[in-house]
């Protein structure tokens, strides 16, 4: 067996540095053989991912990234690896459309099709048996590629790719599919022939969820990790906090209240709100450390970011949870002589209960645990799986 | 940094599981049950992602 990473893998924002450089880590301590390049993980610049994968000694390959100067590659283009009797090639390839980042001065990626002719006879020619492409080209560039470039067994599909739980069977090439965020694990079986050459092969796609189970102790080391880091980004959060004029946002005609004001007439509405998981979201945050990290807050606070709603928990603390303005809208846009009520549609929900957050979620069975006045039988909710955010039992 | 990410410990578990699943436990490591199967274990786009919010 190998494992490996088609890139992709460095945050969206400088904010989350320290979680780069930690994936890195983590990769080379799970034992991963190779690991492709993106243009996000070039977000730090080129010596620094260089540097930090030399220090790690994490194998990063990719074909097509080169020096600018020198038209030489910029980490190794691929390796061999023997596994049993087999030869595996393993290579990496960028889309030559791709922002380099602050990296654009230094590399250029070459035309992935050429090189990728290049490379896999090289690697035939040096005796490799199973070739194995590690793609951020996106999904179409990738289907073309493997259309027009044959030798490869296997082409892991990465930048922006769906998730699609069967891979496909282009020409010889088994082409596994997405499954972002560490979420979900390709499985491609490769069978053999008496050369150890690929006969066939059968990819899935696997979702992580509870029933594959965790090691306690390395949990422990990832939450020890998370734990520190939130610390980091909460001292961040006041420091700047502390510099901003607050009072500038509070006066904006347009702003949220917080429920306390809404529960002056609606109190009992407020009442049965308070009974809702939607109610204690932010204890969730806090509980598990993530109540500093921007990624998680947005949907366990009240308007996080705009006008009067949440900073942090030191200057706004009553605007933590999932509150009334968040489904209905900011109090100071209220009508308060409208005869409609303010009923809210699965539009609302599905800004926080995405598919990767939420991925049971229904509206059907899911909004009559927060609605008010819900008078029919009660819908069971579903478990929740272990790499869901929010909802669920 | 002897660190590791619930979600890659999730997917290396899921690949060792995996390889079981064709290959059966062993205690020799150099024994190979399934030597006509060979498995590629693979992620993508992890962005940063370490364990779910909340």
């Amino acid at each position: 067996m190998v494992l490996v990473d088609a890139g992709g893998f460095f945050p969206e924002d400088d904010l989350h540095e320290d979680v780069a450089w930690f994936l890195m880590d983590a990769m080379k301590l799970l034992g991963t053989d190779a690991a492709g390049i993106g243009d996000r993980d070039l977000r730090f610049g080129y010596a620094r991912l260089r540097d930090h994968a030399k220090q790690d000694q994490l194998q990063l390959v990719s074909a097509n990234l080169v020096l600018k100067k020198t038209q030489q590659p910029a980490f190794e283009p691929y390796i061999i690896k023997k596994v049993g009797n087999v030869n595996v090639g393993i290579f990496g390839l960028i889309s030559d459309k791709a922002d380099l980042g602050p990296a654009r001065d230094t590399l250029a990626a070459q035309d992935p099709a050429v090189t990728a002719k290049r490379v896999v006879a090289e690697l035939k020619k040096k005796g490799a048996t199973v070739i194995v492409l590690l793609s951020q080209l996106g999904k179409v560039e990738t289907e073309d590629l493997v259309t027009a470039v044959e030798g490869m067994d296997v082409a892991v599909a990465g930048r922006g790719v769906p998730l699609v739980q069967k891979g496909r069977q282009i020409n010889q090439t088994a082409v596994v599919y997405g499954g972002e965020q560490g979420q979900y694990l390709g499985r491609t079986i490769v069978t053999l022939d008496a050369t150890h050459h690929a006969k066939s092969t059968d990819s899935d796609m696997f979702i992580l969820g509870p029933d594959v189970g965790e090691k306690k102790e390395v949990s422990s080391l990832v939450q020890a990790f998370e734990d520190k880091f939130n610390e980091k980004l909460r001292v961040a959060e006041k420091e700047q906090a502390a510099k901003q004029q607050a009072t500038a946002v509070q006066n904006d005609p347009d702003h949220f209240l917080g429920d306390e004001v809404c529960g002056r007439c609606h109190k009992d509405e407020q009442a049965q709100w308070k009974t809702t998981a939607h109610a204690h979201a932010w204890k969730t945050l806090v509980d598990k450390k993530k109540d500093a990290t921007p990624d998680c807050i947005p949907c366990h606070v009240l308007g996080y970011n705009k006008s009067g709603g949440f900073l942090n928990a030191t200057q706004s603390p009553k605007l933590v949870n999932v509150q009334c303005e968040s489904c209905h809208g900011m109090g100071t846009g209220h009508d308060a002589y409208s005869e409609k009520a303010a009923r809210v549609t699965e539009q609302t929900c599905v800004t926080c209960h995405t598919s990767a957050n939420s991925p049971t979620f229904d509206f059907a069975i899911y909004e009559p645990h927060v609605v008010h006045h819900f008078a029919g039988k009660m819908p069971t909710l579903p478990p929740k799986p272990a790499n869901s955010s929010m909802g669920g039992r | 940094m002897k660190l590791f990410l619930s979600r890659f410990v999730l997917a290396m578990i899921a690949a060792v599981f995996t390889w079981l699943l064709v290959a059966s436990a062993t205690p020799a490591k150099t024994t190979i049950l399934a030597p006509d199967k060979f498995i590629v274990a693979s992620t993508t786009d992890v962005k940063g992602k370490t364990s779910p919010c909340g």
